[in-house]
C-alpha cells in the first residue's frame, strides 16, 4: 500500500514540480490528440456531408409506370419502401399538350415544392408559381412568345374526343394564367411551361393521372440499386430505374474525395504523432542525470522504467481528453463552415483517441528510459 | 570563435540537434504536402467532375425552340444547323486550354429493313485531333459517356481503319429487335443506305437506349446534311460563377470595359460560351445548369475543407515544432549556466542558442520541403492518377512559416534561459 502511494507522489510530484517542462510536453500530447480525434470525425463524416452536396445534381431514380400511367398513390407507395431519411425528394411529373397563343407547347405539372429539392439547379428569374393561376415558363419559350415575368397568358388544352360520333363542337378549356417565373436551366426544360399540378388538372379536367416521377435520394450507387430492384419487384404499377448519368459519375467522384481525405488523414496523423513522439524524447532525454542518480543510490532498472512510463501515460491520458474535446470542437466547426451543418458526436472516437496518445507517449518515453538505464550510472551522472 | 562554438554543437550534439532538425522536417513536409494538395484540389476534382458531361451545349441559334416542338408532333425537325468545319475554332478561342472534350451531334431518322423507324446518331467516338498549336487531343462520347456501360462487344474505334461502316446500338433497341455485336445492319436514309457492323451495345440508362450511334460521316450520308451538325456538347473546366458572372450572362454589354476584361479572361461558364458563340457562326451556346452548379458548388466545398484541414495540420505543425524547440534549448539549462557563469553576455547567448536553431531549422526546412513534395505526390498519384503540380507560392510560405514558427518556439526557452541565474544552475537546482 505504502509503495503504491510513493509511487504516485512521485509521479504527481514530478510533474508539478517540473511545471514548463510538463506543459510544454501536454501541449504537444493535446495538439496530437486534437488533429487525431477532428480529423477522424471528418473523415468519418465527409461521404455523408459531400453526398448531400452530390444531390445537387438532381433527381437519381425514376418512378415510370410499368404500363400506361400510374397515380399518386403508386409513387408515395413505391417511395415508402426508402428509408424517410434518405429521400431528399420526390416530384411526380404530368406531361400534357397545350396551346399558348395558338402554338403547341408541352405542359408539365407538378409539386413546385418539391421541385425545387429534386433540381436545386434550375435557376429561377422571378419566382416559383405559390398560387393557383400562376405558371413557371421555360427561358427559351419565353423568348419565343416575348413574354416577362408578370405577364398575363391564356392557356388552352383541346380535352380528348370521347364520343367521336357526336358532331357537336368541343369547346377548349382555357385557363388565364400569370406567368411568376422563368426557368434557364440550359437543357430541354426551358422547352417546357410548369403548372402546379392542381392547375393542370383543372385545366385538363382530368385528376389523379401522374406520368413520372423524379426522386432525389442520398444514398450509395449499391444501395440505390437495391432500392429500384425492390420497388419495381414490390410495386407492380411502377418500375424504379437509376439516372445512370448521375449514379455513376456521383460513385467515381465521391470515392476519390474519400480517398483524398484518408490519405490526407493518414499522412497528417502519422506526421503529428511523430512529432509528439520527439517532443517526449526531447523532454525525457533531458532527465538522463536523474536517472543515473538513481540508479546509483539503489533503484532497480524496472522501478524506473515503471515510473516513467506512469507520468508519460498519465500526460498522455490528460492531453489525449484534452485533445477529444479540442478535436470535436474542430471538426465542429470545420464542418458548420463548409457544409454548414453539425457534425454527430462520436463517442467511441473518445476512447480511441486516448488510447492512442498514452501509446504514442508511453512508447515514446520508452526509448530514451531504456538507454539511459542501460548505462553505468556513474558515466550517465559524470555527463557523458 | 562563434562558428567553432556552432560547429562544435552541431557536430558534437549531433544526436540532439538531428532531433530538432527531424521534427522540423516533419513540420516542413506537412506544410509542404498540405499546401501543395490544396491549391491543386480544384483542378483534379474539376477533372474528375467531367465524368458528369458535358457543361455547356452549342445549338443554332434560329431552330432550338422549333424543332424540339415539332418533335413532340411527331415530325422531323427542320431549319438550322451548325458547320461541321468550325468545329476545330473551339479549340482556338482564348480559353480553348480548359476545353477538355467535345463532341458534336446530328440526328437522323432511317429505316431498318423490318420497317422499324429508328434515330441514328453521328458523333464523334474517339476523334483525333492535331491543333495547330501542335497539340494533340482525342475527343468524343468514348471520354463524355463514360457512364455508358458496354454491355457487349466494344466501344467504336473511329481511328480503326473500317469506321466508315460500323455503329453502336442502344441497349433498349437492341434487345427490341434481337441485335448482338458483330451483327450487320442494313438501314436506308432519306437518300442514301448503309450496310453498318454493330461493334458494341451500350446501355446509358436514358433515352439513348433507343438509338443507334455512328461516326458524324456515315450520319450525314444517311440524313442528307453533309457538313451540317446539330448540336456540340462542350465539356470545359470552369470557374464557380460570381455576382460579375451572373450579370455578364444576362448581358455582356452590360460591363464596363475593365469588368468586360476581367469576365472574359476569367473561365466562368458563361464567358466561355460567349467565346464559343464568336466562332461558331449563328449559334448559342449555353451552361447546362445541372452540371455547371452542381460542379460549382462540390468545388467550392472541397476547396474550403481542404483549406480548412491545411489550417489545422500546418498549427499542428507549428505547434509541434514549436514544442520541441523549446523541450530542446531549455534542456540546455546547464551548458548555458556554465557559459554566464564564465562572463557571456545574454546576447551573446540568445545568440548563439538562435543561430543553431536556425542552422538546423534550414536543413531540416529543405529536407522536409523535398519530402513533402514526395507526399503530395503519393496523395496526387494514388487518389487522382495524375501529378500534383507545383504551386511556386508554396516555397515561400514553408520558408515563411519554418522561420516564424522555430523562433517563435526559442522564445519562451531563452527568456527562461537569461532569467537564469549562473549559480543555481550550475549548483543543479
Amino acid at each position: 500500500m505504502k509503495k503504491r502511494q510513493m509511487y504516485f507522489r512521485m509521479i504527481t510530484a514530478s510533474l508539478l514540480r517540473r511545471r514548463s517542462r510538463m506543459i510544454v510536453a501536454l501541449l504537444s500530447v493535446a495538439i496530437g490528440a486534437a488533429i487525431l480525434s477532428g480529423l477522424v470525425t471528418i473523415y468519418i463524416d465527409v461521404p455523408r456531408q459531400m453526398g448531400a452536396q452530390f444531390r445537387n445534381y438532381g433527381a437519381n431514380m425514376i418512378f415510370t409506370p410499368a404500363d400506361g400511367s400510374f397515380t399518386s398513390e403508386d409513387i408515395t407507395n413505391g417511395a415508402s419502401y426508402i428509408d424517410s431519411k434518405d429521400i431528399v425528394g420526390v416530384t411526380p411529373y404530368r406531361y400534357e399538350s397545350v396551346r399558348i397563343h395558338e402554338l403547341p407547347v408541352m405542359a408539365a405539372g407538378t409539386d413546385m415544392e418539391q421541385v425545387k429539392l429534386t433540381s436545386p439547379y434550375w435557376s429561377v428569374e422571378g419566382g416559383y408559381p405559390t398560387g393557383s393561376g400562376q405558371l413557371l415558363l421555360g427561358a427559351s419559350l419565353a423568348e419565343k412568345f416575348r413574354l416577362g415575368v408578370g405577364d398575363e397568358v391564356t392557356v388552352s388544352y383541346t380535352p380528348e374526343f370521347k364520343d367521336r360520333g357526336s358532331d357537336e363542337t368541343v369547346l377548349d378549356n382555357t385557363a388565364d394564367m400569370k406567368v411568376e417565373g422563368i426557368l434557364e436551366t440550359g437543357g430541354p426544360e426551358e422547352d417546357y411551361v410548369y403548372l402546379r399540378m392542381s392547375d393542370l388538372e383543372e385545366l385538363t379536367g382530368i385528376s389523379g393521372k401522374t406520368d413520372l416521377a423524379e426522386l432525389s435520394i442520398s444514398a450509395k450507387s449499391d444501395k440505390l440499386k437495391e432500392y429500384a430492384e425492390k420497388i419495381s419487384s414490390s410495386v407492380p404499377a411502377v418500375s424504379a430505374r437509376l439516372v445512370k448519368r448521375v449514379t455513376e459519375s456521383e460513385s467515381t467522384v465521391l470515392t476519390k474525395l474519400q480517398a483524398l481525405v484518408l490519405l490526407v488523414t493518414v499522412i497528417v496523423l502519422a506526421l503529428t504523432m511523430i512529432c509528439v513522439a520527439t517532443t517526449m524524447t526531447a523532454v525525457v532525454a533531458e532527465r538522463r542525470r536523474e536517472i543515473g542518480l538513481r540508479k546509483a543510490i539503489g533503484a532497480s532498472n524496472s522501478g524506473i522504467i515503471k515510473e516513467f512510463m506512469g507520468e508519460g501515460m498519465l500526460l498522455g491520458a490528460v492531453g489525449g481528453i484534452i485533445g477529444s474535446v479540442l478535436g470535436f470542437v474542430f471538426a465542429q466547426q470545420i464542418s458548420i463552415n463548409v457544409f454548414s451543418s453539425s457534425i454527430s458526436f462520436m463517442p467511441l472516437l473518445v476512447p480511441i483517441t486516448i488510447l492512442v496518445s498514452v501509446a504514442v507517449t508511453g512508447i515514446s518515453c520508452l526509448l530514451p528510459v531504456r538507454s539511459a538505464t542501460q548505462i553505468e550510472p556513474a558515466l550517465v551522472l559524470k555527463g557523458e | 570563435m562563434f562558428f567553432r562554438m556552432i560547429s562544435g554543437t552541431l557536430f558534437r550534439q549531433w544526436k540532439k540537434m538531428l532531433m530538432i532538425a527531424f521534427t522540423i522536417a516533419l513540420g516542413a513536409s506537412l506544410a509542404t504536402a498540405m499546401l501543395s494538395v490544396m491549391l491543386d484540389v480544384g483542378d483534379k476534382v474539376n477533372q474528375e467532375l467531367k465524368t458528369y458531361g458535358a457543361n455547356i451545349t452549342v445549338m443554332p441559334k434560329e431552330s432550338s425552340v422549333l424543332s424540339s416542338l415539332y418533335e413532340v408532333e411527331g415530325e422531323s425537325s427542320a431549319g438550322a444547323y451548325l458547320r461541321e468545319d468550325e468545329l476545330g475554332k473551339i479549340k482556338t478561342i482564348f480559353w480553348a486550354f480548359n476545353i477538355v472534350d467535345y463532341a458534336p451531334f446530328v440526328n437522323t431518322t432511317a429505316k431498318l429493313d423490318d420497317g422499324t423507324e429508328v434515330t441514328a446518331v453521328g458523333t464523334w467516338f474517339n476523334h483525333h485531333m492535331e491543333l495547330p498549336t501542335g497539340e494533340q487531343l482525342d475527343a468524343g462520347v468514348t471520354s463524355m459517356r463514360n457512364w455508358w456501360s458496354i454491355v457487349d462487344g466494344k466501344w467504336l474505334d473511329e481511328q480503326s481503319s473500317d469506321s466508315g461502316h460500323v455503329a453502336m446500338v442502344g441497349a433498349a433497341l437492341a434487345q427490341k429487335l434481337g441485335i448482338k455485336s458483330g451483327d450487320r445492319l442494313h438501314i436506308s436514309g432519306k437518300e442514301q443506305d448503309a450496310d453498318l457492323e454493330v461493334v458494341g451495345i451500350f446501355d446509358a440508362g436514358g433515352d439513348e437506349d433507343d438509338k443507334i450511334f455512328m461516326p458524324v460521316d456515315t450520319a450525314q450520308a444517311i440524313g442528307d446534311l453533309e457538313g451540317k451538325i446539330d448540336s456540340i456538347e462542350v465539356s470545359a473546366i470552369t470557374t464557380p460563377e460570381n455576382e460579375l458572372a451572373i450579370k455578364a450572362a444576362k448581358d455582356p454589354k452590360s460591363l464596363t470595359i475593365a469588368q468586360y476584361e476581367t469576365w472574359y479572361c476569367t473561365a466562368y461558364a458563361s464567358s466561355i460560351c460567349y467565346q464559343i458563340q464568336e466562332v461558331i457562326t449563328d449559334s448559342v451556346a449555353s451552361p447546362v445548369r445541372q452540371v455547371a452548379d452542381s460542379e460549382g458548388a462540390i468545388l467550392e466545398k472541397t476547396e474550403l475543407l481542404m483549406t480548412l484541414i491545411t489550417i489545422l495540420s500546418l498549427i499542428g505543425a507549428a505547434l509541434g515544432i514549436c514544442n520541441l524547440v523549446t523541450a530542446s534549448v531549455m534542456e540546455r539549462s546547464a551548458e548555458i549556466g556554465l557559459m554566464k557563469a564564465i562572463g557571456a553576455q545574454n546576447a551573446a547567448v540568445s545568440g548563439l542558442v538562435l543561430t543553431e536553431i536556425i542552422i538546423t531549422a534550414i536543413i531540416g526546412g529543405t529536407v522536409g520541403f523535398f519530402a513533402g513534395w514526395g507526399f503530395a505526390q503519393i496523395i496526387g498519384h494514388t487518389v487522382f492518377g495524375s501529378a500534383i503540380s507545383m504551386r511556386p507560392v508554396v516555397i515561400p510560405i514553408v520558408v515563411v512559416l519554418v522561420l516564424i514558427v522555430t523562433l517563435l518556439g526559442c522564445i519562451p526557452a531563452i527568456r527562461l534561459l537569461l532569467k537564469l541565474r549562473p549559480a543555481e544552475v550550475l549548483h543543479g537546482k
